[in-house]
């Protein structure tokens, strides 16, 4: 058959059976949307994360005690100091404070800004910002979502932080920290450590935990080994361990949105299957007309082939630009809730494009095969029955 | 090829073309150095969840506890996102 002709009626026959492709392109479309803003999502959190992750040290050291996490001598620090191959060892102090009224946290960490690669990192994250008139007075640096709940509570210029020992700390907020870090510091508050140290009520030789590299990948195991020996009440953390943790960050192998997917996707196939299947008068008669007039077994499954792949390239290509448009453009509200949470301050992040072109294509297999199977094999079935009994 | 599915890949066309051009477009370069400056400076890249007062905040270094059940393990964001 002449391919011009050929395409013509394919054409012609989409836009004439639009009714029946409507409903199937418009479940596809919703399927794949959802399906790919969560992929969108993911890979986007986990690419972001696992760079973020790079400037993170090595490993994190602290005090246990009956199980727990509890605040960890500054003497350790030296002992750490003293292993061969370890380096930069610093503390850290932090903590989440509670805002009692409405139960809401932020995380505060204290930061030593005296250390020089820090106060580097800090004025080249904060433009223009001058470190002297923010260590002249207790100033702290906040996230975007703590800036708005302040301003919300009329915590404007200064907010007033509640001691352990039932004093008032007050606190000038000297600068909001850029949107673009919400990911990580939008319940952030960053401040001075002895500012931190004071109100948390930690003492001056008591610390959160210790956090070190070591440059040799090599020597990691024998590290911990020796910090094993050297404090008996000690919890190793290790970036290698954070790392596989986004790296799974949600699985597509085990997430509970694939199970939903898969129930979907086995749904939606068997009603397909079922509409297709089903003995439409009108179908049957098409396909014995066009059996009657010559057409063979052959091009009846190519017109329908072809049909098909229209209907699901469309679907498919509209769902994973709605997709797209709802995520990267749109920053995926409502079901970004879902990845940042919503009990604490609402967090608004903007998510850095990421393509997976693996994984689209194996969305793609995993629709595309099901409905093409869905819609050829009762095709077949019609165009191997006699012209006449198919028209009946 | 009948006129209106000639006007509907075009436009399916044009809205993939737009996808691309605001994918190679998009700078997240500036993104990311900001999330690394915040966390080279703190030393926390744990992303910042919403979460209840009981759930951790910071990956790894905080307990998980349930208020009303404090034996049994408590389902949290973490359990959803991250595989345990």
């Amino acid at each position: 058959m002449n391919n011009n002709a050929f395409l013509h009626f394919l054409t012609l026959l989409l836009f004439k059976q639009k009714g029946k492709h409507i409903g199937a392109v418009l479940i596809s479309v919703i399927i794949i949307f959802l399906l790919s803003s969560v992929l969108f999502i993911s890979s986007s959190l986990q690419s972001t994360l696992l760079g973020t992750l790079e400037s993170q040290s090595d490993f994190t050291v602290s005090r246990v005690q009956a199980g727990k996490a509890i605040n960890t001598p500054s003497d350790w620090l030296d002992k750490v100091l003293e292993i061969n191959g370890v380096s930069q060892v610093s503390p850290r102090v932090y903590g989440r404070y509670f805002f009692a009224p409405r139960e809401e946290s932020f995380l505060v960490v204290g930061v030593d800004l005296f250390d020089e690669q820090s106060s580097k990192e800090f004025q080249s994250l904060i433009k223009g910002l001058d470190l002297k008139s923010f260590l002249s007075t207790d100033s702290m640096l906040v996230g975007e979502g703590v800036k708005a709940f302040l301003s919300e509570h009329y915590y404007k210029e200064h907010f007033s932080f509640k001691t352990p020992e039932g004093s008032f700390k007050k606190v000038k907020i000297h600068q909001t920290l850029p949107l673009q870090a919400n990911l990580i510091a939008n319940d952030m508050i960053i401040m001075p450590i002895e500012l931190a140290r004071e109100i948390f009520g930690l003492g001056e030789d008591e610390i959160t935990d210790i956090t070190f590299n070591v440059p040799n990948d090599a020597e990691w195991d024998n590290i911990i080994g020796k910090l094993h020996l050297l404090f008996y009440d000690v919890r190793v953390v290790e970036k290698r361990e954070i790392r596989k943790a986004y790296e799974n960050l949600y699985n597509y192998k085990g997430g509970l949105f694939l199970i939903l997917y898969l129930v979907a996707m086995v749904t939606f196939m068997l009603i397909l299957y079922q509409r297709y299947s089903m003995v439409y008068s009108t179908e049957r008669k098409e396909i014995g007309i066009l059996r009657a007039v010559g057409w063979s077994i052959k091009d009846i499954l190519k017109l329908k082939f072809y049909e098909t792949t229209v209907v699901v390239l469309i679907s498919f290509v509209l769902g994973v630009i709605l997709a797209y448009l709802y995520v990267f453009i749109w920053d995926a509200p409502l079901l970004s809730q879902i990845f940042l949470g919503g009990a604490n301050l609402p967090n608004h992040v903007e998510f850095v494009p990421v393509l997976e072109f693996g994984l689209l294509g194996s969305i793609f297999l995993f629709y595309a095969i099901p409905f093409f199977a869905a819609v050829l094999i009762p095709a077949w079935k019609i165009a191997v029955t006699p012209p006449k009994e198919a028209m009946l | 090829m009948i006129k209106e599915f000639s006007i509907l890949v075009s436009i399916v066309l044009l809205l993939t073309g737009f996808v691309f051009v605001h994918y190679l477009a998009h700078n997240g370069i500036s993104s990311q150095k900001m999330l690394s400056s915040v966390a080279n400076i703190t030393e926390i890249s744990s992303p910042s969840l919403s979460v209840a007062y009981y759930e951790p905040r910071v990956l790894f270094y905080e307990e998980v506890l349930n208020p009303a059940y404090p034996q049994m393990q408590a389902m949290n964001k973490m359990d959803l996102v991250y595989e345990q």
